[in-house]
């Protein structure tokens, strides 16, 4: 249960003991791209210590729905509830601020920065969150199995490799949310089950996580699948 | 944190950075030498200006004082009112005393020669490269040689200190068909016949080929004017007039107390021959004007020329740097939109790409001081045949200008960093 709290936000000291609360409560959301509709009024909810995939095919407006989510874009219309938070109407600093404090990123291209080792782009979400701790980021890496590699430079790293120091990355600030886009889009099957099972087991510590992927044995092994077509969510 | 981002990040797309270092190090190296060459050779040159003729002329008061009526002079002291030899240290002991590059006193009067009976030949009495002593003791090696350098000799200068050695003009000479260590007897208005010997042959292309130009004392025993001066020219490194001189030329009262001090503590030529007034007394000083205006005015258009060169070069370091920032960012955009998507701020991100312009602009900065000292360094051998002195304090001015330079030109291509979505970067879409 430890873990658990470790997990929980700041605010989650308030929480403890209660039933859990929603980290993502969202209204009657819509996306439009001109004249391209690409979420057509979603409503959603994700608690707090879930573990949920979004799942659909090409085109039904997965990434969309994350980027809104990670409050990397806003939507046309509709209410976003983020750990308490409105974001929906945020300006481009404070959805800054809210992706810093409450939001860990994990990317099917890692995206790591290629001249600063494994260890330093832990610490890059550190600086930007509040302070670089080097052996904070040492540990986080360490809980992905990537201790050793930790002083090498991304290109220096395999895809597995790397998708566990964006992993390591991600959880270094404690986030209300972990959202990852496909994480395994690029990955062998080998390197797919040690990322699953890490996401497995960081459920397991409490965390809350979203999995967007269109691998149905992924999906099988989240404990809710959220299925989008043409931007609707199904029943 | 920041600055191991930046020192990594520094290295990254070198080749370009190479470049922009490059271009600030072409434009520094230009502003080096100009600078170099302005502050030293700007002083040679004007020192060689200078060598052209005297700037200020000093009188005796009296001798301003028109008393001629009808082409009769009536100055009762005509002939009489002379300069006191002693006071020409006090010239080399005003507030503007390191610009006195030079001065030469001047007694003229005329001498029976022998070999011309009945024929009077002027005399010139003057210093050649005469030691002064300086009320603070130091002493100051002043004269013709200083103040007007354009004379052509052939032999060798006389010493100051030895009364019987002169120099003959080259026409006197050539009537009197005397040469270089010839001896020649005059007679003075005073004293009995004096032997001289010629040390060498003066061509000026004005008066002083016609006669003889001694040391002042020879001048001095000759005429029995022991101490005097008629003249003295002063050689003065001035700056360009402007409104305040030319108000001040017509009339110093009329300026206020502040553009007075304004006036006075700048190397105006009018200020300098008015401190020489106040320096010595009964004595007037005249600024020679077409001689101080076109000096100024020479110098003045060199300074703008270089001014707009110096210009020139940055404007277009920046616009290099301009572009190559741009490319750089373009580049960049992905690790750019990651940055935001961490929660960055979009100064931080700007603190990284300006910050590499600075280290740029430094680098290329010191480059260029590196490269520009050698270029005045040549460019002083070739055209003036020795080298220039180094201003130190150019350096940090310098390496300051190109990082400024390297910042101005970044600053543009930045605000691309603001503009810049995560979303558009990190999915790859379109
Ligand atoms: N920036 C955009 N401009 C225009 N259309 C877009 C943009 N982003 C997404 N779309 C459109 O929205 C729909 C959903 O896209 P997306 O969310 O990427 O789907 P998914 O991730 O499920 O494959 C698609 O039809 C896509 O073409
Ligand atoms: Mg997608």
């Amino acid at each position: 249960m430890d873990a658990l709290a470790e997990g929980m936000p700041m605010e989650g000291c308030a929480t403890y003991g209660a039933p859990a609360r929603d980290v993502i409560e969202i209204g009657g959301l819509y996306k439009r791209f001109g004249a391209v509709t690409a979420l057509d009024g979603v409503d959603l909810t994700i608690r707090a210590g879930e573990f949920v995939a979004i799942m659909g095919p090409s085109g039904s407006g997965k990434t969309t729905l994350l980027n809104i989510l990670s409050c990397l874009d806003t939507p046309s219309e509709g209410r976003y509830l983020l750990d308490g938070i409105e974001t929906a109407t945020l300006d481009g600093k404070a959805q800054a601020v809210v992706r810093r404090e409450k939001i860990g990123l994990v990317f099917q291209q890692f995206h790591l920065i290629p001249y600063l080792s494994a260890v330093e782009n832990v610490m890059l979400a550190q600086h930007y969150h509040s302070v670089a701790d080097r052996d904070e980021a040492m540990a986080a890496l360490e809980r992905v199995g990537l201790g050793p590699r930790a002083q090498h430079l991304p290109s220096q790293l395999s895809g597995g490799e790397q998708q566990r120091a964006c992993i390591a990355r991600a959880l270094i600030n404690e986030p209300a949310i972990v959202l990852a886009d496909e994480p395994t889009g690029n990955l062998d099957e080998k390197n797919e089950e040690l990322v699953m099972a890490l996401f497995q087991q960081l459920h397991a510590e409490g965390r809350t996580l979203v999995l967007v992927t269109h691998n149905p044995e992924l999906g099988a092994r989240t404990q809710r699948i959220i299925r989008l077509n043409h931007g609707r969510v199904e029943a | 944190m920041f600055f191991r981002i930046l020192r990594q990040s520094f290295f990254e797309g070198r080749k370009r950075k190479i470049l922009a270092a490059t271009t600030v190090a072409l434009a520094a190296t230009l502003i080096t030498a100009l600078l170099d060459l302005s502050v030293d050779v700007g002083d040679k040159m004007a020192r060689e200006m200078k060598s052209y003729g005297a700037n200020i002329r000093v009188v005796p008061k009296s001798e301003t004082v028109a008393l001629e009526v009808g082409g009769i002079d009536y100055n009762p002291l005509k002939g009489r009112d002379y300069l006191d030899e002693r006071d020409l240290p006090l010239i080399k002991d005003i507030f503007w005393r390191n610009n006195i590059v030079g001065l030469a006193p001047f007694l003229r009067t005329s001498v029976e020669a022998e070999g011309r009976a009945g024929q009077a030949v002027p005399l010139i009495g003057t210093y050649f490269d005469k030691s002064l002593p300086l009320p603070d003791d130091d002493t100051y090696r002043t004269g013709v040689t200083a103040t007007n350098a354009f004379w052509a000799i052939e032999g060798a200068w006389p010493d100051d200190e030895k009364p019987e050695e002169v120099l003959l003009g080259r026409s006197l000479a050539r009537a009197l068909n005397l040469a270089p260590g010839a001896t020649l007897r005059v007679q003075g208005t005073e004293g009995g016949p004096t032997p001289l010997r010629v040390t060498g042959l003066l061509t000026t292309g004005g008066a002083e080929d016609d006669a003889i130009v001694a040391p002042l004392a020879l001048a001095q025993r000759l005429t029995g004017l022991s101490g005097r001066v008629q003249a003295v020219e002063v050689s003065a490194l001035t700056v360009p007039e402007n409104d305040l001189s030319n108000r001040a030329r017509r009339d110093t009262e009329a300026l206020s107390t502040a553009e007075y001090d304004v006036w006075y503590c700048t190397a105006y030529v009018s200020a300098i021959a008015h401190q020489i007034e106040e320096a010595v007394v009964n004595a007037s000083a005249r600024p020679i004007w077409q001689v101080a205006a076109g000096e100024g005015a020479i110098i003045g258009k060199i300074q703008l020329l270089m001014l707009v060169v110096t210009l020139a070069a940055f404007v277009s370091a920046a616009m290099g740097v301009s572009s190559l920032m741009n490319a750089t960012i373009m580049e960049r955009a992905r690790e750019i939109g990651l940055m935001k998507a961490l929660g960055a701020a979009t100064w931080e991100i700007h603190m990284v790409f300006l910050g590499e312009a600075v280290i740029v602009g430094v680098i290329g900065g010191l480059i260029g001081c590196v490269a520009g000292t050698g270029l005045s360094q040549a460019v002083g051998l070739m055209v003036f045949g020795s080298t220039v002195s180094i201003p130190w304090i150019g350096v940090p001015v310098v390496v300051f200008l190109s990082a400024a330079t390297a910042l101005a030109g970044s600053i543009i291509p930045s605000r691309a960093i603001a503009r810049l979505l995560p979303v558009e970067v990190l999915y790859g879409r379109r």
